[in-house]
């Protein structure tokens, strides 16, 4: 199927459906079994959604984190989700229910910020990394401390390969590893510099997002090429691997240089990727890209600032969390109040019902 | 001079170099076209004053540090950021965890948090804040250390009253005195080398060389017949400027640093910049300031402090740790400040904006009360709860206590009476020891 094709399948049309948050959300997921919408921001608050009906439904916030909760994943099997703090602070909670409390937490399980968060394909180990230069492996079940990864940079992203044998993490300068979680060694590094600069005294950049295809052939990475003009802004940017071979496919960068930082990317199991970037406000693009063509079949902004994507399990309908902060310099008050930012979650139809399900990448 | 003649020495290579003297020197003197008939202070006072030992090194972060990711933090706050606040030295003060060296030393150091200025654009934000927010009254005001420069003049070690340690070219700034006429400028150390041909040519003996000199010094006089004080002063002042430094090479030579010195400060820019500072400071010049570019953190303000501000913490806890085992601290003024903070929103590109409502700026010796915080912001760091204190409250609080008495808190430029600082501002007494 080429992109034309992909097109008029895939191409997102808005429902009417959009969550309003009060507050900055990093990412908006919603969960394996279609029912929940789970997000987290700059606030320590996990939020939640009953998504089932044709209302939105807000559910109480898992509270407990102390600062920016940047990472969440669910454990596949389970009604489980894994959240992670800008403290250290790594819990497991249940999502589906109103027991608020976590079902066990470990407020040092790093030493400050933990940027990125994977749970392996069979749901046992959890695997973590941030600005502390270790990735750590977890038991789902009881948080006891598998094992102990040390790593040359801050970790930005994880990822385990669907086959649970292998653990990819990308870290600030570009690189990324296959770790063989068994041995604990890196088996092989990926070249993804491109996507880190350092641009006058500032490091930026950094492999931002990893998320392998279902069936693991190929790796996605997405982050920011050649920023300029002083705000470390660059142009969007996702990386397709081929997993087995090491070898980068395709470089798929969008807009101009000040669309900013691709947050999100993945690939869907038909096989093309999908991307979100965000930068100032009304910068930012949602693109679908089918590997091997030059340019993305699909690229919008018309929904901007996008910070992440995520597919519901019907494979009709994708939640697309946009941040709503206008930048300004100086006192900007409304009715005499000191305004923050806020955030606002697009679910958007992609898919008509009808649509054939193309094998997985 | 001759590039061969440098190749054995660790002195930077020509190509290096920003700077030479006859471009200084041409700087100067066409700075001094415009040199303004101010007249010093009363003699006996200016004697004074001079033999008076305070020194003072700024800290300029130019583009705005976040003072919520350093000086201020507000931890688990809508507007708090990623980072923890972490403990000081100082019992009850805590400071952002980016600043883990510097927490050892704030036993040293005031922060004041209740800091609230007025512009919101670098344009107008640098030149006011570096100016000290004076009254408009026709003239162009001087920077900070073109002010100590005037009001306490050189050290009695010789050296050059105001030096500025930058990123990229240096040279001799004159636009830094404003109507103090360009003698008050600053001598620039482009990327902190040394101006260009600073060494004695080796085909130039010392005894040719003083020859040269007294020669230059005949023609000088005779230039100065019938021609403005001020001009000619101002020629050979930066001629004698240079002589000093050629006398003190030395303070260039990176093969003397100790490895101590390069692990705690640092190789980079800054780190390299801030040692500079420290051995400026030894040698006894007055002012030396100290810029930094590229603090403004519009977009990814996170990451960018993650980066940005351990290359500020380390080189300048470094700093103050050496002022204080030296003794230099009772005579040192050591001050950070940025043209503003940065807004408590953070914007869609993750990044915060210009802030000048509620920020802080850090400061420690010569007279500053050591170890404690003055002012206060409220819970989400939004606006200052309490006095607010603009730079002018500032400007007095450093005059004072750098010795400069009240009764000279006044310029005479050409019979025009101006307040050295911001009339409406006193000192801020709780910084005062």
């Amino acid at each position: 199927m080429d992109g034309a094709a992909l097109l008029a399948q895939f191409e997102p049309k808005p429902t009417g459906i959009v969550v309003e948050h009060p507050r900055q959300l990093f990412q908006a997921r919603i969960s394996p079994c279609g029912k929940y919408l789970i997000a987290s921001g700059y606030d320590a608050a996990v939020e939640r959604w009953d998504i089932t009906g044709d209302e939105i439904k807000p559910l109480n916030p898992l509270l407990g984190h102390h600062a920016w909760v940047q990472c969440l994943a669910f454990v596949p099997g389970t009604e489980r989700i894994v959240t992670a703090d800008s403290w250290g602070q790594l819990a497991v909670w249940p999502y589906i229910d109103e027991a608020l409390a976590p079902i066990w937490k470990n407020d040092t399980a790093h030493d400050g910020w933990i940027r990125a968060l994977a749970v392996s394909p069979d749901g046992k180990t959890i695997a973590t990394g941030g600005n502390d230069l270790t990735v750590r492996l977890w038991s789902t079940d009881d948080g006891s401390l598998q094992k102990e990864l040390p790593h040359p940079d801050k970790v930005f992203s994880l990822a385990f390969h669907p086959a649970g044998m292998s653990l990819a993490s990308g870290d600030l300068k570009g690189i990324i590893r296959d770790w063989d979680i068994a041995a604990g060694t890196v088996k092989r590094e990926l070249d993804a510099r491109v996507l880190y600069q350092f641009d006058r005294i500032q490091e930026c950049g950094g492999v931002r997002q990893l998320a392998f295809g279902a069936a693991g052939k190929q790796l996605v990475c997405a982050g920011q090429k050649t920023p300029g003009g002083g705000f470390s802004t660059g142009f969007p940017c996702a990386l397709l691997y081929d997993w087995e071979a090491g070898q980068l496919l395709q470089e798929m960068q969008v807009g101009a240089n000040d669309d900013g930082i691709a947050y999100d990317a993945l690939i869907h199991p038909a096989g093309f990727v999908m991307a979100t970037s965000c930068a100032f406000p009304g910068k930012g693009h949602v693109w679908f890209w089918k590997p091997g063509e030059e340019k993305p079949f699909y690229q919008s902004n018309a929904i901007p600032n996008g910070r992440s994507l995520s597919l519901h399990p019907d494979g009709r309908r994708l939640a697309l969390l946009v941040s709503v902060s206008p930048n300004g310099n100086g006192r900007q008050l409304v009715d005499g109040v000191y305004q923050g930012g806020s955030s606002k979650i697009h679910i958007l139809d992609y898919a008509p019902a009808e649509a054939a399900r193309p094998a997985s990448s | 001079m001759n590039p061969r003649f440098l190749k054995n020495t660790a002195l930077c290579r020509p190509g290096e170099h920003r700077l030479s003297r006859r471009r200084m020197l041409g700087t100067v003197v066409a700075g001094a076209a415009g040199l303004s008939l101010s007249r010093l202070l009363e003699p006996a006072v200016a004697e004074e004053l001079r033999q008076n030992d305070k020194q003072v090194i700024l800290i300029w972060l130019d583009g705005g540090m976040s003072q919520l990711e350093s000086w201020d933090p507000k931890p688990n706050t809508q507007f708090g950021g990623p980072f923890r606040a972490i403990p000081t030295s100082v019992p009850g003060i805590e400071v952002c965890e980016l600043l883990k060296n510097t927490a050892k030393q704030m036993h040293h150091l005031a922060v004041l948090r209740s800091v609230c200025t007025q512009d919101n654009s670098h344009s107008a934000g640098v030149a006011r804040i570096n100016r000290g927010d004076p009254k408009d009254r026709g003239v162009v005001y001087p920077f900070l250390g073109s002010a100590v420069a005037k009001l306490l003049g050189p050290t009695s070690s010789g050296m050059p009253p105001y030096i500025w340690i930058k990123p990229y070219s240096g040279g001799f700034k004159a636009s830094d005195a404003g109507f103090l006429g360009a003698k008050y400028g600053a001598l620039a150390l482009g990327d902190g080398k040394p101006p260009e041909n600073l060494l004695l040519n080796a085909s130039i003996s010392v005894a040719d060389n003083e020859l040269r000199n007294e020669l230059r010094a005949r023609f000088n006089e005779r230039y100065a017949v019938g021609r403005r004080k001020e001009r000619t002063e101002a020629n050979s002042y930066v001629y004698d400027l240079a002589q000093t430094l050629m006398r003190r090479e030395e303070l260039f030579d990176e093969s003397t640093l100790s490895d101590r010195d390069r692990e705690r400060y640092g190789t980079h820019e800054l780190g390299r910049h801030l040692l500079l500072a420290r051995k400026m400071a030894e040698s006894g010049v007055r002012f030396v300031k100290v810029n930094s570019y590229h603090w403004d953190s519009h977009g990814d303000n996170f990451n960018a402090c993650d980066s940005l501000i351990p290359q500020f913490d380390k080189p300048f806890a470094a700093l103050i740790e050496d002022l204080a085992e030296r003794g230099m601290m009772e005579k040192v003024l050591v001050i950070v400040m940025s043209e503003f903070g940065r807004t408590p929103k953070i914007n869609s590109h993750v990044g915060r904006d210009h802030w000048p409502e509620a920020w802080s700026i850090a400061m420690g010796g010569a007279g500053i009360k050591k170890g404690i915080v003055s002012g206060k912001t409220n819970a989400e760091g939004t606006f200052v709860d309490g006095p607010e204190h603009d730079i002018g409250h500032l400007f007095h609080t450093w005059f004072k206590t750098l010795g400069v008495p009240p009764e000279q808190m006044e310029y005479d430029n050409q019979g025009q009476p101006l307040p050295v600082a911001n009339e409406t501002c006193g000192p801020i007494e709780e910084l005062l020891a």
